[in-house]
């Protein structure tokens, strides 16, 4: 049992499976591509669907959750050496690891290494020195970052629900745990921001039972009940009254209608009888937007199977008659097609872009400008051991601990 | 002229042949063997291929196989720039390997066996006569010897790293395919990447919640629009193709200079340093080169010396019925194997279509003009159609049917005397499938 532990948490930590499992899945989406057009959503169905395809992708995070750890304990314990807290030093801890054959002293040195821009400390018997920043709180925040991403769509393949409402003034909230309050308003205006060129805000009246309204718009997402409030299309719902020579008993219909922006047709069929209704919202001349005002004309093309058999168009409460047809919209309402999806992921998603951010504004200039550059001198019984490493600028530090070493061996009393 | 058209594959050969002799030193009968040995098998395997399949399946195997190397190229250029990067990544089983004159072997058959099977496809309408196949060969080995004789004057400072060797042998490959149409891989490739760039944007939207372009900015959405573009498909397939040889070389100037500093003599130190990054310098060369070959591949591909059939669309009208007829003889013959390009105007609107016989001898009428890209049309050449906006070829065996880049089919009837079509529908079919993706892309030519 210990031994699978330890394996299990070489695996984690192992800097060979993020890549192995990423690749993995890069086969498996070219693999896909041989079969299908559809490839992303089929890699996507595939790994929602299938139990080794989602313990795969739950490993991305957890590689990452691994490797926080192990960087961490790797930090940690450099910074426990370089104090002199910790004696034994692991090689891979340091870039160089030299070994000096007698016995010296650091007189000097610290002087010299203060000189050329490097921070010292030390006793006696041991000198560290230093200098620029550690990126390893960049790495942690970027290795957070990939934990939250991978996690964020791991969760979202996994558990994300969603389901489609109709938001119609004057009715129920569609709210997928049941019925929410009144929809007061839906307000579609115009907005000045540097993204969006409309806002929209759907005004909820609290209910009875308790649930609470809100006013709900685009972006961020508002949520209700834990489901995130996703708008997607704008639609009419339209009372349409039709009479027709071979229809004298009439016909009435709630329609829904996505017929948003003006110009986009929707049809409706008169359900027992051969004819279908196709509806557009005509454009207003002075440039209006009908869904904002609320003045809405609507252009109808009523065909008899496939032959169009009356145009025209009528305002909402408005009427059109002709050759003995009769057509007439006696209300309409604004209706928003909304998606409630519930997904904890998107936050997660949202939070490591976040965290790339910062961790690439902190990195790019720790790395350009001070990268992190160590030596350590220690006196042992058979001389001294000096550990080198360094982030950046690799090539003058190197330059500057083989000269504190041959500063060290000149100082080497004369046996 | 097939012997002319020999030149770019047995110029690749003799590329790869110079390339493994120095990248195995020690190894040069080894090498040689293995090269000709090799280029026979794949000689031999694709006149079997072409014996036993028809059409285009013998150029989608190896197509597809030149493709996985791209892909092997790229776990292993990814692995070196780790194994540069990492002191601790665990790859001790597979630097044992890679040491090995088993994997010398290996390499060299799989790249002569790939080289054969491509310059093989040279002559697939020769299929059965053995003569061109042996005179491949004997060619091929010729080219062997006189690349191996080249490589003795190369200097011995000249080295190059494992995943350098492969860059280049991958490249060399690629390069030869490229010369032929069917087997090419970088117009494909956009195509695939603009898909996924497509599929991922959308996928993105919805996942992130983000508003749909109702509510988003005209500029905004414009900018968005660029991401379903060719040029993304073009940019993204440059990425992928030009990515693994970069990695090669940032995975070469990453590599550890050797430790100096047990060295008390500040000059032989800096004597030591000198050599080891003048000859990382020199291994940087080989990457280098594989990046201009693979250029060079994707410039054959974007710009191919073939001519397309691209006749100009014939002015058709319809019956008072509302049917276009087009006769199966006469000014065109419909049954010569070349599309036939019509358009047809009805109320302002306008179709274009084009009618051909397939090599199963069935005729088909189809939209000049596919459901995913910009109606740009489609052109005819070497047993394909090809989108001239995504640069897909399509076999004309598959044209006729629905998917993917292939021709929208449109709904006809074949009598003795020709073809029937219901226009009509045909400017339905024309308005529901393509008006819809040039509005998105922009107006077709």
């Amino acid at each position: 049992m210990k031994r699978l532990l330890s394996a299990v948490r070489d695996i984690c930590f192992s800097r060979a499976l993020f890549p192995l499992v990423i690749g993995f899945f890069l086969l498996l989406y070219i693999g896909i591509a041989f079969v299908t057009n559809d490839t992303l959503t089929e890699l996507m169905e595939l790994t929602r669907t299938n139990m080794f395809l989602t313990l795969m992708l739950a490993l991305l995070p957890l590689s990452s959750v691994g490797r926080i750890a192990a960087e961490t304990g790797t930090y940690l314990t450099r910074r426990r050496i370089l104090s002199g807290k910790v004696v034994e030093v692991p090689t891979e801890l340091f870039d160089e690891n030299v070994r000096l054959p007698a016995s010296s002293s650091f007189a000097g040195l610290q002087g010299r290494l203060n000189a050329v821009g490097y921070k010292t400390s030390g006793s006696a018997s041991m000198l560290t020195a230093w200098r620029g920043v550690d990126s390893f709180p960049a790495r942690g925040l970027f290795l957070t970052g990939t934990m939250c991403l991978f996690a964020g769509i791991f969760i979202s393949l996994s558990i994300r629900t969603s389901y489609r409402g109709t938001v119609i003034e004057g009715e129920p909230f569609p709210a997928p745990t049941g019925n929410g309050g009144i929809v007061e308003r839906i307000v579609l205006g115009r907005s000045s921001g540097l993204f969006l060129s409309k806002s929209l805000t759907m005004e909820v009246a609290s209910t009875g039972d308790g649930k609470a309204g809100g006013k709900f718009g685009i972006y961020p997402p508002s949520r209700y009940e834990g489901a995130f409030v996703y708008p997607r299309y704008l639609g009419v719902a339209l009372v349409i009254r039709f009479y027709a020579p071979d229809l004298p008993a009439g016909y009435e219909t709630h329609s829904i209608l996505s017929i948003y922006p003006p110009g986009k047709e929707a049809g409706e069929e008169i359900t027992g009888s051969p004819y279908r209704i196709m509806l557009t919202m005509a454009e207003p001349d002075d440039g209006s937007d009908p869904f904002m005002t609320g003045r809405m004309v609507f252009q109808f093309k009523l065909l008899k199977g496939k032959e169009v058999v009356l145009t025209g168009s009528a305002p909402s409460g408005g009427e059109f008659s002709k050759g003995g047809y009769r057509l007439s919209f006696p209300d309409s309402r604004r209706l928003v097609i909304t998606d409630f999806i519930q997904d904890p992921g998107v936050l997660l998603i949202w939070s490591s872009a976040l965290l790339f951010l910062v961790a690439g504004g902190i990195w790019l200039p720790v790395r350009v400008f001070a990268p992190r550059r160590e030596m350590m001198f220690r006196l042992e019984s058979e001389g001294i051991r000096a550990w080198s490493r360094a982030e950046g600028k690799s090539m003058s530090h190197e330059g500057v601990f083989h000269e504190a070493l041959d500063t060290l061996e000149a100082a080497r009393p004369v046996t | 002229m097939v012997a002319v058209k020999l030149i770019p594959h047995l110029l690749s050969w003799a590329g790869i042949v110079f390339v493994l002799a120095r990248g195995v030193a020690g190894r040069r009968s080894t090498v040689a063997s293995a090269a000709i040995a090799g280029f026979t098998a794949g000689v031999v395997s694709v006149s079997v291929l072409f014996r036993f399949f028809q059409g285009d399946t013998p150029y989608v195997i190896i197509r597809d196989i030149v493709g996985g190397s791209l892909l092997l190229l790229w776990g292993v250029s990814v692995t070196a720039v780790y194994r540069s990067n990492v002191r601790e990544f665990p790859l001790s089983w597979g630097g044992r390997l890679v040491d090995t004159p088993f994997r010398t072997i290996i390499e060299v058959l799989a790249a002569g066996i790939l080289a054969g099977a491509i310059s093989t496809c040279r002559f697939s309408d020769m299929a059965g006569s053995a003569l061109p196949l042996i005179l491949l060969v004997l060619a091929a080995t010729a080219v062997v010897f006189a690349a191996m004789a080249a490589e003795k004057f190369l200097p011995q400072s000249f080295t190059m790293s494992h995943a350098g060797l492969m860059a280049i042998v991958v490249g060399l490959l690629i390069f030869s395919a490229s010369s032929l149409i069917r087997l090419d891989l970088f117009s494909p490739l956009t195509m695939k990447v603009m898909k996924f760039a497509h599929d991922f944007v959308h996928q993105f939207f919805e996942s992130m919640l983000i508003p749909d372009h109702l509510f988003i900015r005209d500029y905004l959405w414009g900018y968005i629009g660029f991401l379903f573009g060719k040029e993304v498909g073009f940019w993204g397939g440059v990425f992928i193709w030009f990515t693994p040889v970069i990695l090669v070389a940032i995975a070469i100037g990453l590599e550890r200079l050797p430790a100096v500093a047990h060295i008390r003599q500040g000059a032989e130190r800096r004597k030591i340093l000198a050599a080891a990054i003048r000859a990382r310098r020199i291994r940087l060369v080989i990457p280098c080169v594989a990046a201009v070959i693979l250029a060079a591949a994707a410039y054959r591909s974007c710009f191919p010396s073939v001519e397309y059939w691209d006749p100009k669309p014939v002015p058709v009208s319809a019956d008072p019925s509302g049917e276009i007829f087009i006769p199966r003889k006469g000014e065109i013959d419909l049954e010569d194997g070349k599309l036939h390009k019509y358009l047809f105007k009805q109320g302002g609107k306008e179709a274009r279509f084009f009618v051909l016989m397939t090599p199963g001898g069935k005729l088909t009428a189809v939209l000049d003009a596919c459901a995913i890209c910009k109606p740009d049309g489609y052109g005819q050449a070497e047993g394909t159609v090809i989108c001239y906006y995504c640069r897909t070829l399509i076999p004309l065996e598959t044209v006729g049917k629905p998917g993917g880049c292939n021709p929208v089919p449109i709904s006809f009837t074949e009598k003795a005397d020709g073809v029937h079509i219901d226009g009509l529908k045909l400017i339905n079919d024309w308005g529901s499938t393509v008006q819809a993706t040039s509005r998105i892309k922009g107006e077709g030519k």
